[in-house]
């Protein structure tokens, strides 16, 4: 090691002091079976920008999980602007600039307590604090974002047309329409443009899904209402409501769901009896993530889609931490 | 002066379905022979669960399962190896079902289970399989020393973990299929001809659908391992007679993954084989450059070259349609667009066909 930074200075005398090995642990494996330890992948990502790329200045944010940081201090309160994907780099900068003293201190605590499992209280949620905070000197956001946008897959949506629906009426006269009422008690319409798919009550609520942008979701529900105004009936378009966004993104390299849901237990559900995928239940923001071990991501549960790159976001860098294979 | 309430517990009288419940989570415990502290656990699981509003409510079906997952989720989390099927069968249940209310139950009590532990897992499964013993019908040529078997299954089961074939896989295939590896390595000459059905019906144990696809996975990661023996080289070795040699190739396995495959560790590649791969790109460029750098190479040594170290999914892609990304016409949508009469009238029935329509379908 070219020993320059103090950051490698300190956290070679910290790995002296645990009798694991030299590089500072974070845990220690629950089970004996875990052959997949991330601690050389943590280690490698966190001097990597300084040791392999020495003329580099250590701006890759992306491969340094610090989403243990709280997500909103008084001061960047309001700088927070939902809409951006960059919402989270700016609170980890405020963040980070406060905690920069306190971090040598944090530090020593995590690495003392090896098998840490909860939460610190300020931990926003989305991962425990076992990995070491690094005192790095505060970037600006540039781009330190994982530079993958996840591609919105599937959008649903809710509008009341107020008033009451004659489902077999509706059937008979719409070409695009499925009525089925023993197996399901609403009317199924197509259009081609949005490619979408409603479902149609008598009551008047309609359900529309299948489109790829809140937008499209909009467009695609006003037709439905149209279609069912030129059949006759006095409908209107009242409350409007995305209700659910799924995205879907591609890391680009394989995961080890075994480490990961060691590591995050409290959000994680891993079980290769019931279903490939680890199913991650984030906090902040409420998504559910699918994990998969090719590196697709699945998100779902946003009401807006900034969650879902938010989401995103907080799970790259710990996806991160995983990529090396032992 | 003692209340008559109180002498009596009635205000302890638990209702009849939470009875049931805890008489159920007790039997399980005892059948599966479980240690004293899981039965207390997983009785204070089940209590809690009932109470849940999520739970208060559901069948009387699904509350058996919700005694099963209790007792399932007790186990789990003190490192005791029991799947998901054992307690199905025990409780005769759909497998689907069981699933749901189990997430479910993770998901509202917010109870963190760690991992299956395989290692656990090989010993127990191990355990059902009637190899160990001659018996009427199990012939001499079966029968193994248990503790060598248990060893070398544990071994191929790990090495199967490190090269990606276990991950987001059912466990028990793959146990099945590694024992039945380190079972014909022990006495190749007897044992190669035997079948992994064969293997199965003898043991006593079912043959899962995925474990002949783990099987050919493993073989072919063992092949490409003695491809780097240099001992080995000499022989011609195929997916059969690889077998003769798996006490060597776990002997050397560390040595045998690094050389075999490239490793998507941008510094160890460079260790291993300098020159090779893709020395000038930095590790933060991605696993993908490594891979990319494996790749170029594999094909340019087609016979024994080196591959990826890669989960099958990602080596034998499917062939899958990739949904284009939105087009710039897409994400000009507003949302608030004009709809034109023509549009919407395409969707509207004419009147003859409303006609024959009414005929046919005989509103």
């Amino acid at each position: 090691m070219d020993g320059v930074s103090p950051l490698e200075q300190y956290l070679e005398r910290c790995g002296g002091q645990d009798d694991l090995s030299t590089s500072p642990q974070l845990f220690s494996p629950m089970s004996p079976y875990d052959v997949d330890l991330p601690i050389q992948t943590t280690e490698d990502v966190l001097f990597g920008s300084q040791l392999n790329q020495p003329k580099e200045l250590p701006t890759d944010f992306s491969s340094v999980d610090l989403s243990f940081l709280p997500d909103v201090t008084q001061d960047n309160k309001e700088q927070n602007l939902p809409e951006d994907g960059h919402e989270m780099q700016k609170e980890l900068d405020g963040s980070i600039s406060r905690n920069e003293e306190s971090g040598i201190f944090m530090d020593e605590s995590s690495l003392s307590y090896p098998d840490t499992t909860q939460p610190s209280p300020e931990a926003s949620g989305a991962c425990p604090p076992l990995t070491p905070m690094t005192p790095m000197t505060p970037v600006t956001p540039a781009s330190e974002s994982s530079g993958i946008v996840p591609q919105l897959q599937n959008i649903v949506s809710t509008v009341n047309l107020a008033c009451k629906l004659d489902l077999k009426n509706i059937a008979l006269h719409a070409r695009n329409a499925e009525y089925n009422p023993k197996r399901f008690a609403a009317v199924i319409m197509r259009i081609r443009e949005p490619r979408t798919t409603a479902l149609i009550f008598s009551s008047g609520k309609m359900v529309c899904t299948g489109a790829k942008s809140e937008e499209q979701s909009r467009l695609a529900a006003r037709k439905y209402a149209r279609v069912v105004q030129k059949l006759g009936f006095p409908a209107k378009f009242l409350d409007f409501k995305i209700q659910n966004m799924v995205g879907s993104c591609d890391v680009r390299f394989p995961i080890r769901l075994e480490g990961l849901v060691l590591t995050h237990q409290q959000f994680s559900s891993y079980e290769p009896e019931l279903f490939p995928g680890l199913i991650y239940r984030m906090v902040k923001p409420r998504i559910v993530l699918l994990i998969f071990v090719s590196g697709k991501v699945v998100l779902t549960g946003a009401k807006e889609r900034s969650e879902i790159y938010e989401a995103f976001e907080n799970i790259y860098p710990i996806l991160k931490g995983f990529k090396k294979a032992s | 002066e003692v209340s008559y309430s109180q002498s009596t517990g009635q205000k302890e009288q638990l209702s009849r379905c939470l009875q049931r419940g805890i008489r159920r989570v007790q039997d399980l415990c005892k059948v599966l022979q479980l240690p004293r502290v899981f039965e207390e656990t997983a009785v204070s699981y089940f209590q809690r669960a009932l109470q849940h509003p999520s739970f208060h409510l559901v069948s009387l079906e699904k509350k058996e399962l919700l005694a099963g997952c209790c007792v399932f989720v007790t186990c789990r989390q003190h490192n005791w190896p029991v799947t998901m099927g054992t307690i199905c069968s025990l409780l005769y249940a759909k497998q689907e079902l069981f699933a749901s209310v189990y997430l479910s139950l993770q998901k509202e009590l917010e109870l963190s289970v760690p991992a299956l532990s395989l290692a656990d897992l090989v010993k127990t499964h191990l355990n059902s399989f009637r190899l160990f013993q001659r018996a009427a019908d199990v012939p001499a040529r079966f029968v193994e020393d248990k503790e060598k078997m248990v060893a070398r299954t544990m071994q191929i089961v790990e090495l199967a973990s490190e090269t990606w074939l276990v991950t987001g896989r059912h466990p028990v295939p793959i146990v099945t299929a590694a024992a039945f590896l380190s079972w014909q390595s022990l006495q190749p000459a007897a044992r190669l001809t035997c079948t992994l059905a064969r293997f199965c019906k003898v043991a006593g144990v079912d043959l899962p659908p995925p474990a002949h696809l783990r099987l050919k996975e493993l073989l072919e990661i063992l092949l490409r391992m003695a491809s780097q023996l240099a001992w080995l080289r000499v022989f011609n070795v195929d997916k059969k007679t690889v077998v003769k040699h798996i006490g060597d190739l776990l002997q050397h396995r560390i040595f045998l993954l690094k050389n075999a495959f490239c490793l998507e560790d941008g510094e160890e590649q460079r260790a291993a084989a300098p020159g090779e791969g893709s020395p000038g790109s930095p590790p933060a460029a991605g696993g993908a450059a490594q891979e990319e750098g494996c790749s170029s190479e594999g094909k340019r040594q087609h016979e024994g070259g080196r591959r990826p170290l890669l989960p099958p999914c990602l080596i034998n892609p499917r062939k899958r349609l990739r949904t284009a990304a939105p087009s710039p016409s897409d994400s000009a949508i507003t949302g608030d667009e004009p709809i034109s009469d023509r549009e919407i009238e395409q969707y509207l029935r004419g009147p003859e066909e409303i006609r024959a329509f009414r005929k046919a379908k005989a509103w």
